[in-house]
C-alpha cells in the first residue's frame, strides 16, 4: 500500500516533469530567434535536454518559418561564393587560349574542383557537426578528432590528386594528345601543388569561420560549405591560371 | 592516431565516385568546349554555377544530416514540414542565384565586351530549374538511404553531390542552351 502510493507519487512527479518539459520547449519555439534566449541554458540545466537539440529547435522548430530561415541565412553568402567564383572564371578567361589547349587539364578541371570542394564540405560538415556535439569549442588544435580529420583529408587529397592526373593523361593519351614525360610532371605538379595548398587554406578557414559562425549563435552549416567551396573554386582557378602561365 | 579508419575508407570510395563524375564532366567539358565557350560571358556564369549546384545541396545534404542524427527528422519520412521546407528553399536559392549570375555576365558583356545579349540571364536560371529538378530529389533520398544503411552522410555525400551535380550542371547548361535557341 506504502509502496503504491510512493510509485504513484513518482509517477505524478514524473508526468509533472515532461508536461514542464514540453511547456518549456513551446515556449522555446516561440522564441525569437535574434539571440542566444536564456531559455535554452534554462531547459539545456534543469532537464538536461541537450544543447544541439535545443539549438536546432530554436532554428527549425514547429513554428519556425523554415525556407525563410534557409534562405535568410544562406542568400548573402551563396551569391558571394558564386560571384567570387565567377570572378575566378575571369582570371582563366585571360589565358583561354593557352587553357584549352592543354587537354588534360581541361578534363583535370571539374574534378580538381570537385575534389578540392568536397574536402571543404567534408571539413565543413565534420566541424560543424562537433561543433553542434560541443566537442569543438575551444582549444580546437588540441582537438584528436579534428588533427586526425586533417591528416585523413591529407592524404586522401594527394591520392587522388595523383588518380586524377594519371586518369586525364591517359585520356588525352588516348584521344590522340601528344603526352610526354615533360607534360606527364607539370600536370602531375600541378594537381598536387594545388591541392596541398587548397587543403591547408580551407582546413584553417573552416575551423576560424565554423568557430565564429558558432559563437554567432548560427548555424554553420549554412556558411562554412559556400565559403570553403568558393574558396576552393577560386583559388583553384587562380594557382591553375598562374601554374599554366609559369610551366606552359 | 588511427587514420584508416571506416571514416577514411568512406571518404576514400566517396573521393574516388567524385573522380569519376568530375573527369566525366571533364570530358563533355572537352568535347563541347567550341560550343559552349562560343557564348560570351559563358566563363563568367560557369564557375559560379558549378559552385552554386555544390552550395545548395551541400548545404541542403548537411542540414538533413544533422536533423537525422539530433532525431528531429526521421529517417523513415520525407514528407515532413522541416524536409518540405528545405526543398522549397533549395529551388528559391537556385533560382535567385541563377539570376544574379546571369544578371552579373549580361552586365559584363555589355560594358566590357560590348555584347547586349539578354539571353545570358535566362540561360542560367533555366539550367538551374532543370538541375534543381535532378538534383534536389536525387539529395534528399541518398541521403535518407546513407542515414538509414548505418553510414554518417557527411563523409559522403559531399564528393556525391559535387559530382553529380557537375554532370548535372554541365548537362542542364547545354540542355538550357539547346532549349533557348529553340525558343530564339
Amino acid at each position: 500500500m506504502k509502496n503504491n502510493k510512493k510509485e504513484n507519487g513518482h509517477m505524478r512527479r514524473h508526468v509533472e516533469r515532461i508536461k514542464a518539459v514540453q511547456k518549456h520547449l513551446q515556449s522555446l519555439t516561440g522564441v525569437r530567434r535574434k539571440k542566444h534566449h536564456p531559455l535554452i541554458h534554462h531547459v539545456h540545466k534543469k532537464y538536461g535536454i541537450s544543447k544541439k537539440t535545443l539549438f536546432y529547435v530554436k532554428e527549425y522548430g514547429p513554428k519556425a518559418n523554415v525556407p525563410g530561415t534557409i534562405v535568410r541565412e544562406s542568400i548573402k553568402i551563396m551569391l558571394f561564393a558564386s560571384i567570387i567564383s565567377s570572378f575566378g572564371g575571369l582570371s582563366l578567361e585571360q589565358i583561354k587560349m593557352s587553357f584549352i589547349s592543354i587537354i588534360p587539364l581541361i578534363i583535370l578541371l571539374p574534378a580538381l574542383n570537385d575534389m578540392i570542394g568536397d574536402y571543404g564540405i567534408i571539413i565543413s560538415s565534420r566541424f560543424s557537426t562537433m561543433l553542434h556535439e560541443g566537442v569543438a569549442y575551444s582549444r580546437w588544435w588540441r582537438i584528436p578528432e579534428l588533427r586526425r580529420l586533417f591528416f585523413q583529408v591529407f592524404i586522401l587529397s594527394l591520392i587522388t590528386a595523383a588518380i586524377g592526373s594519371s586518369i586525364a593523361l591517359a585520356t588525352s593519351w588516348v584521344s590522340g594528345y601528344a603526352v610526354n614525360g615533360a607534360l606527364v610532371y607539370k600536370i602531375f605538379f600541378i594537381s598536387m601543388l594545388d591541392t596541398v595548398v587548397l587543403v591547408s587554406v580551407l582546413f584553417l578557414v573552416s575551423v576560424f569561420a565554423g568557430i565564429y559562425f558558432f559563437r554567432k549563435e548560427e548555424d554553420p552549416n549554412n556558411f562554412l560549405i559556400p565559403i570553403t567551396t568558393s574558396l576552393a573554386d577560386f583559388g583553384n582557378m587562380i594557382i591553375l591560371s598562374l601554374l599554366v602561365i609559369l610551366l606552359f | 592516431m588511427k587514420l584508416f579508419d571506416r571514416g577514411f575508407r568512406d571518404m576514400f570510395l566517396s573521393q574516388i565516385v567524385s573522380l569519376i563524375g568530375g573527369l566525366a564532366a571533364g570530358i563533355i567539358l572537352a568535347i563541347y568546349t567550341d560550343n559552349i565557350f562560343l557564348i560570351p560571358g559563358i566563363f563568367i556564369i560557369l564557375p559560379g554555377f558549378l559552385e552554386m549546384r555544390g552550395n545548395i545541396s551541400g548545404s541542403f545534404a548537411s542540414r538533413l544530416s544533422s536533423g537525422l542524427f539530433l532525431g528531429v527528422i526521421d529517417p523513415k519520412r520525407t514528407d515532413t514540414k522541416l524536409v518540405r521546407g528545405n526543398v522549397v528553399a533549395s529551388f528559391f536559392l537556385a533560382v535567385a542565384v541563377s539570376l544574379s549570375l546571369g544578371l552579373l555576365a549580361f552586365f559584363f558583356n555589355w560594358f566590357v565586351f560590348g555584347i547586349f545579349m539578354l539571353e545570358i540571364v535566362l540561360l542560367p536560371v533555366v539550367a538551374a530549374v532543370i538541375a534543381n529538378l535532378i538534383e534536389v530529389p536525387l539529395t534528399l533520398f541518398a541521403t535518407f538511404y546513407l542515414f538509414r544503411k548505418g553510414h554518417d552522410p557527411n563523409n559522403i555525400m559531399g564528393p556525391f553531390i559535387t559530382s553529380t551535380g557537375d554532370i548535372t550542371s554541365i548537362v542542364s547548361l547545354l540542355l538550357a542552351m539547346v532549349a533557348m535557341v529553340g525558343f530564339i
